[in-house]
């Protein structure tokens, strides 16, 4: 048994799907490659697969990764070659190493958030982003386990450098992510939605994660 | 396809944006630039449903086979997709592409259910596409319907400009690549659409002129400029020949049918008499189980599914299932996947059969008597004997299995009270099977469901001159289903009376239901299969607006003489054996099946299928 990591880019449709799905379509196509994977041993026995953070719905991600195991020893390009055959164009998996770091150590994700007005102003749109990201009490609602909650943005986001290119709004925040507390970066459009007059696109990209030291999960 | 930022914002608004982005595993694209005739192959449902539906993946892939062609996916976007692309102005739009329809060739639906046509009128308008075929200009895109419903076509007569009658993998063809020719040779819509009629199989509508006497009844449909007086539907002789895909798009979303899919015959050949794909696909063709074995082998091989169902309309009346089945098994172990027979029959369903799908996997166990009493049964032909089933039963409970789902409809013909209890008692039996080995009074238990749904009488059947019960008398009816239960390993559920009439009404309508399809289209109706969308008061409201009375189309008992919305269809079957049929349901005479004896129902002029077979049996 031999445990591998895989780290894979998600982009265009595959953005809009979510964790479930990705679950399903990745083992889809696991199957499809005849890829020799572990099964658990016992009365049901499964392949295992695991991945190390869900995405949020609607975020491209850059550098995601889910863990397998294989029965048998096979070459990284061998079998990256074989998956990405048989995945959608959207999901491209770039790298298969041995994990390094468990997916429980990982305390931090870097997002980039790309803003662009509807107006076109985009210097008075990043003037009312930092006003309003400088101020406490930056408060929305956030799903939870038990209900909604409200949480206060501006300490996780009052350190990002508010910058503009090519007339968006760049922002690339350091947030809280994992198991013990998360910090969903989509939170963030919807404090600007209710507070920014005046409509904006966004695109959300995650980067990579991080743990506790904020030492790259690799 | 692309998706612009536009678009980007509202998919975040939405739930299950998955279902507006496509891009899937095996989803075709091309490129435009080097594409002749495009095609937007709609599904009046959403996406999970959609998707799940053999027949387009079947004509999707045909149609992608062909060079100068592209065929893409559309579906109903969800009730919260529409209000954000109305108010965004984001016009209906392909999956693989992202173009908008409104600029294609073709715009095709397909009709599998009557509650769905709203939903094909929204689409229409939400794609940008003028509703009416007068009111459509040259330039507008041709569109077009198949699917059983198109049976009887009229109701949707004035907004589809050509229908397809029958199975579409040879006609659908015949007329794109017509109009292919004629694009090229600048020729105008209307002389199209004339040529187009001249195809076996095709239906214009608007070349039909029908007429109607003082009494409300159509007194003729006449044919105008050349257009057969009878459409005869167009049907795939040989099987074994016909083109089958050997890949699906696989979707990322769980749909409601999420396998590969292997089909191992169309038609049936029981008569059942309230069961219009029984006699719309006639005659029964099968495939042979090296065509289904290959077929299935190389679904999985394409698509990575781990699970194949076959299908067909009761998939254990097919002669060679043992032999499929063996073939099967000899890869499907290795490769884990796992084959899984839906709609089986109850007396089909044998020891050794069994214990061959178990090695797979378990799935439910699911009977449809239909009716409940013996006399009820032989009413509507459906073969099932009670001790059959209760020996099926008890077979497959010492096999392990301790659910059943017993399938039933409410409102038949001639149906009593008694009858109605009759299927709490036949539950009751199949319970009191379960507990006939004493060993099972300790463990979890047997559950049985009983799932009724309301008779909707249907056109090309024994009984589409029977009035459908009345809601009021569905609503007795179940309630005294509920009283006749005296055990909660019985659970009982049922369709909704509302949705059952509402069907009725346009399974058996004419073209005077235009007005009032286009009326609640204006009202806001669409997802009328869908319980949170569906309203019977509102649609009450717009016939009423109409001066159109339902009941008409629903709960009047039609004479053997009158002439029938669809009579200028023609699937085959002899009108003649439709009232032989129907009298003989009325003195509770069965009629065999068509492997036992022809009963000469006419669908032999296909000359293809058990007619010939049995033919040869006779020689
Ligand atoms: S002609 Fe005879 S064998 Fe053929 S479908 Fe009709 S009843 Fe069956």
């Amino acid at each position: 048994m031999k445990p591998v990591r895989i780290w894979f880019e998600k982009k265009g449709a595959a953005r809009f799907i979510s964790h479930l799905d990705l679950n399903r379509c990745i083992s889809r196509a696991i199957h499809q490659a005849k890829i020799p994977l572990w099964y658990t041993q016992g009365f049901n026995p499964h392949a295992f697969l695991t991945f190390a953070l869900p995405l949020p719905l609607g975020v491209r991600g850059e550098r995601e990764s889910f863990d397998i195991r294989l029965e048998e020893d096979l070459p990284e390009e061998e079998l990256l070659r074989r998956l990405n055959a048989v995945l959608p164009e959207d999901i491209r998996l770039f790298s298969a190493k041995p994990p390094v770091k468990k997916p429980g150590e990982i305390a931090w994700a870097r997002y980039r958030i790309e803003l662009e007005p509807e107006n076109g102003d985009c210097a008075a749109f990043c003037g009312g982003l930092r006003a309003l990201l400088g101020s406490e009490g930056v408060w929305v609602e956030k799903r939870t386990k038990s209900g909604t909650a409200r949480i206060d943005l501006h300490p996780y986001f009052r350190d990002t450098e508010i910058r503009e290119e090519g007339g968006k709004a760049v922002l690339e925040p350091l947030l809280p992510a994992g198991s013990r507390e998360n910090i969903n970066p989509l939170l963030l459009l919807q404090a600007l939605e209710q507070r920014i007059p005046g409509g904006f696109y966004a695109s959300v990209s995650r980067q990579g994660l991080f743990d506790a030291e904020k030492k790259e999960f690799a | 396809m692309k998706i612009t930022k536009e678009l980007e914002r509202v998919l975040m608004k939405v739930q299950k944006p998955g279902r507006y982005v496509g891009g899937e595993w095996n989803a075709v694209m091309k490129d435009p630039r080097e594409i002749d005739v495009r095609f937007a192959f709609c599904f009046p449902d959403t996406y999970e449903v959609g998707m799940s539906h053999l027949g387009m993946k079947i004509l999707y892939s045909l149609f992608n086979e062909q060079d100068f062609l592209w065929c893409e996916r559309v579906f109903a976007p969800w009730t919260d997709m529409e209000e954000e692309m109305r108010k965004r102005q984001i016009p209906l739009y392909a999956l693989e592409s992202g173009d908008p329809i409104r600029d294609f060739d073709f715009i095709g639906f397909t009709l599998q259910y009557e509650l769905s046509y709203s939903n094909v009128l929204n689409m229409l308008d939400l794609a940008g596409v003028p509703l009416r075929t007068a009111d459509r200009a040259e330039g507008d895109p041709v569109v077009v319907a198949g699917g059983p419903c198109a049976c009887n076509p009229e109701p949707l007569a004035e907004f589809i400009d050509l229908f397809f009658i029958g199975e579409g993998e040879e006609v659908d063809l015949e007329v794109i690549r017509l109009y292919r020719e004629y694009r090229a040779q600048k020729k105008s819509r209307a002389e199209f659409l004339r040529a187009a009629a001249q195809i076996e199989g095709v239906y214009v509508p608007s070349l039909y002129d029908v007429s109607y006497g003082e009494d409300g009844l159509i007194r003729a449909v006449t044919p105008r400029e050349g257009a057969p007086a009878k459409v005869r539907k167009r049907l795939m002789r040989d099987l074994d020949h016909t083109y089958f895909p050997d890949r699906f798009v696989t979707p990322y979303l769980d749909i409601v049918h999420n396998r590969a899919v292997g089909e191992v015959f169309r038609g049936c050949i029981r008569g059942c008499r309230f069961c219009q794909a029984g006699f719309l696909y006639r005659p029964v063709r099968e495939k042979s189980p090296e065509t289904v074995d290959r077929q299935c082998h190389d679904l999985c091989e394409n698509t990575g599914y781990d699970e194949v169902s076959l299908s067909s309309l009761s998939t254990s009346d097919y002669s060679r299932i043992q032999e499929l089945l063996d073939r099967m098994l000899q890869w499907s172990r290795g490769e884990k996947v796992s084959i899984s027979l839906p709609s089986l029959r109850v007396d089909g369903f044998s020891d050794e059969l069994t214990s061959k799908i178990k090695t797979v996997r378990r799935s439910g166990l699911t009977f449809a008597p239909e009716a409940g009493t013996q006399r009820l049964r032989d009413v509507i032909n459906k073969n099932v004997e009670e001790d059959v089933l209760l020996q099926t039963v008890r077979t497959a409970f010492a096999g392990g299995w301790n659910t059943v789902k017993l399938y039933f409809m409410i409102g038949l013909p001639t149906e009593t009270m008694e009858d109605v209890a009759g299927i709490a008692a036949l539950a009751q039996k199949v319970v009191d099977a379960y507990y006939e080995d004493p060993a099972r009074k300790k463990g979890r238990g047997v559950t049985v469901t009983v799932s009724a749904s309301s008779f909707v009488p249907k056109p090309f059947t024994p009984f589409q001159w029977e009035p459908q019960d009345s809601i009021g008398m569905l609503h007795e009816k179940q309630a005294c289903l509920v009283h006749s239960i005296h055990t909660r390993r019985i659970t009982a559920n049922w369709h909704d009376a509302d949705t059952s009439f509402l069907e009725a009404v346009f399974a058996r309508g004419d073209r005077r239901l235009g007005p009032v399809l286009a009326e609640a289209h204006r009202r806001g109706m669409r997802f009328d299969g869908w319980s949170d969308c569906f309203s019977l008061a509102r649609w009450l409201e717009v016939f009423h607006d109409c001066g159109v009375d339902p009941a008409f189309y629903a709960n009047r008992r039609r004479s053997f003489d009158e002439v029938l919305p669809w009579d200028h269809i023609d699937y085959g079957i002899k009108k003649e054996f439709l009232i032989e049929e129907c009298k003989k349901a009325y003195q509770d005479q069965t009629t065999p099946n068509c492997r036992e004896a022809c009963s000469h129902c006419g669908a032999s002029c296909f000359q293809g299928g058990i007619c010939v077979e049995a033919r040869s049996h006779l020689v």
